[in-house]
């Protein structure tokens, strides 16, 4: 593997956890690796309950994992810090904090400058299109806004890999798609390493230079696919043919792995 | 505007009825003024009162036993609740005794604290703090333990140490719980300060109550009661304004929830 050019490298990555009810412990991964370029952008889709978000929550550091390493720019990943932005899946914007003190959250945390932070963060409020609503609260957003602010607050901080938690499945089906947009306008203007989790295969191939499909627990990479449409791509791209071709392999891989997990579910009785 | 003739319905009310019952063959026999009193002989009273100084001796008395009792309530319950909430092992110790004490009426611990300190200000404050702690402490426990994780994961993810994701996380999220709390709190507090002066006092705003109705003498009676009324009244409301300050995006949340149960 190709460390040196490499952003984010996982390397065997094994986690369980230990069940609630039973003592014994549950295989969430097995031998997970990968390597993510600089400013690539990279999807992880699965079967739902695949532990996609234990996954992006490890590469945080905020969850220990059991064996294996994760390596970002060289140097191993031990605990969440401002070298990574977090995307959280929905509202978690603090909802006594103003989305000026929301965005400028992990800038405070450092203990930078106030006024300094604050001057940072009218840029980036600007950026992601909501200059004039600093002093409002989150309830007073939409969701699609709220997450526009999500956004802001993770990247203010100048992180080098951004990881997002299906930030999108709150919102509406046009929205999503609005948001879908602004994100890759975005990435192409920060050119930032992303790292995207969703259950929405459209998604994941209209945003992604590759997506990872992940198997059915415990969790192994399934395949990697390549999506070779060129960029810029706008919302038109969803209909070619060369993008349909893709969305139907990844969902016959994912149909196939949650058929997988059905039967050995029926065998053990769980259904 | 609505609450406001509510109010003054059921004093006209009170009037009337007064009026009407002074009038039935009964009371003919014996005077009225021994069991009740009209609204206006109850403003009359509060006058005197107030003139001759004794109605504003019994307000400072039971107003010192609130404050001392209610302060000592959030000095004790809002650390112990929120250890409770943070450290599994103190729950496990303090859970038993604070449902134990929580679940004695406080009315039944009244006069044995009587007893052992006698009469005055500091036991009364005493049964004032037993009546107050527990809305306290217990709305700090579930205040703290409700604190959302995710707002906790988004402060770690941003490298916050567990100091910040104290203040800037799990404080202002219990505090709408904590002032709950607060609120509950003050209604019993001021129960126990009436039943405090009831059991045995030499003044204040219960021991007035129980005094003048030994003595057959209900304006006095009603008098301590309005005032005792008005005292928890406001209160009360000066905590919602406190809670709307502090935490004014509680309220909508609030506010919010109602409308989906509605909608649902």
């Amino acid at each position: 593997m190709e460390i040196r050019a490499s952003k984010l490298v996982v390397q065997n990555l094994r986690k369980s956890f230990r069940s609630q009810r039973s003592e014994e412990s549950i295989q969430v991964f097995e031998g997970i690796s990968f390597a993510v370029h600089p400013s690539e952008f990279i999807s992880l889709v699965g079967p739902s309950g695949c532990g996609k978000t234990t996954f992006l929550r490890i590469l945080d550091g905020l969850i220990p994992h059991d064996d294996g390493e994760i390596l970002l720019d060289g140097k191993t990943v031990i605990k969440p810090g401002p070298d990574k932005g977090f995307v959280f899946q929905e509202s978690s914007l603090l909802p006594w904090r103003t989305v000026m003190d929301n965005v400028i959250l992990g800038l405070e945390l450092q203990g930078v400058d106030n006024s300094a932070a604050r001057k940072k963060a009218e840029r980036y409020i600007a950026l992601v299109g909501l200059a004039g609503f600093e002093h409002h609260y989150p309830h007073e957003l939409s969701g699609g806004m709220q997450q526009r602010v999500n956004l802001a607050r993770a990247l203010i901080v100048d992180p080098q890999v951004l990881l997002m938690d299906e930030p999108f499945a709150s919102l509406d089906a046009q929205t999503r798609e609005i948001m879908q947009a602004e994100l890759l306008k975005m990435w192409n203007h920060t050119k930032k390493t992303v790292i995207f989790v969703t259950h929405q295969i459209e998604e994941a191939i209209y945003l992604s230079d590759r997506v990872v499909v992940f198997s059915a627990r415990p969790a192994r990479i399934r395949e990697i696919v390549k999506v070779d449409i060129p960029r810029p791509r706008s919302l038109s791209v969803k209909r070619s043919k060369e993008f349909l071709d893709l969305a139907d392999h990844v969902w016959d891989i994912i149909q196939e792995e949650v058929l997988k997990s059905m039967g050995r579910e029926r065998e053990e009785g769980v259904l | 505007m609505i609450a406001a003739c509510s109010v003054i319905i059921g004093i006209a009310i009170w009037q009337l009825g007064y009026e009407g019952l002074a009038r039935t063959y009964y009371f003919k026999a014996y005077s009225i003024n021994h069991f009740f009193a009209s609204p206006w002989q109850v403003i009359q009273t509060f006058g005197e009162l107030y003139r001759s100084g004794e109605l504003l001796r019994h307000c400072y008395f039971s107003f010192l036993e609130f404050v001392y009792g209610f302060s000592l309530a959030i000095v004790v319950g809002i650390p112990i609740g929120f250890l409770m909430a943070v450290h599994k092992k103190i729950n496990y110790y303090l859970d038993p005794w604070v449902s134990c004490i929580y679940a004695t009426p406080t009315v039944a611990l009244a006069p044995i604290i009587m007893v052992w300190f006698g009469l005055g200000i500091f036991p009364n404050s005493l049964v004032v703090f037993l009546g107050a702690v527990f809305p306290i402490l217990l709305n700090t426990y579930t205040g703290i333990k409700s604190v959302r994780e995710n707002l906790i994961n988004v402060v770690r993810a941003f490298g916050g140490s567990p100091l910040q994701v104290f203040f800037k996380v799990m404080i202002p999220d219990a505090t709408p719980a904590i002032i709950v709390g607060l609120r509950l709190a003050v209604g019993r507090a001021v129960i126990s300060v009436a039943v405090a002066e009831l059991f045995g006092s030499e003044a204040g705003l219960g021991f007035m109550v129980y005094f003048y109705s030994q003595r057959f003498l209900p304006g006095p009676v009603f008098v301590g009661i309005v005032v005792l009324v008005v005292f928890g009244i406001l209160s009360f409301l000066a905590l919602e304004k406190i809670q709307s300050w502090l935490s004014p995006w509680y309220t909508y949340q609030l506010q919010r929830q109602v409308y989906r149960m509605e909608v649902e």
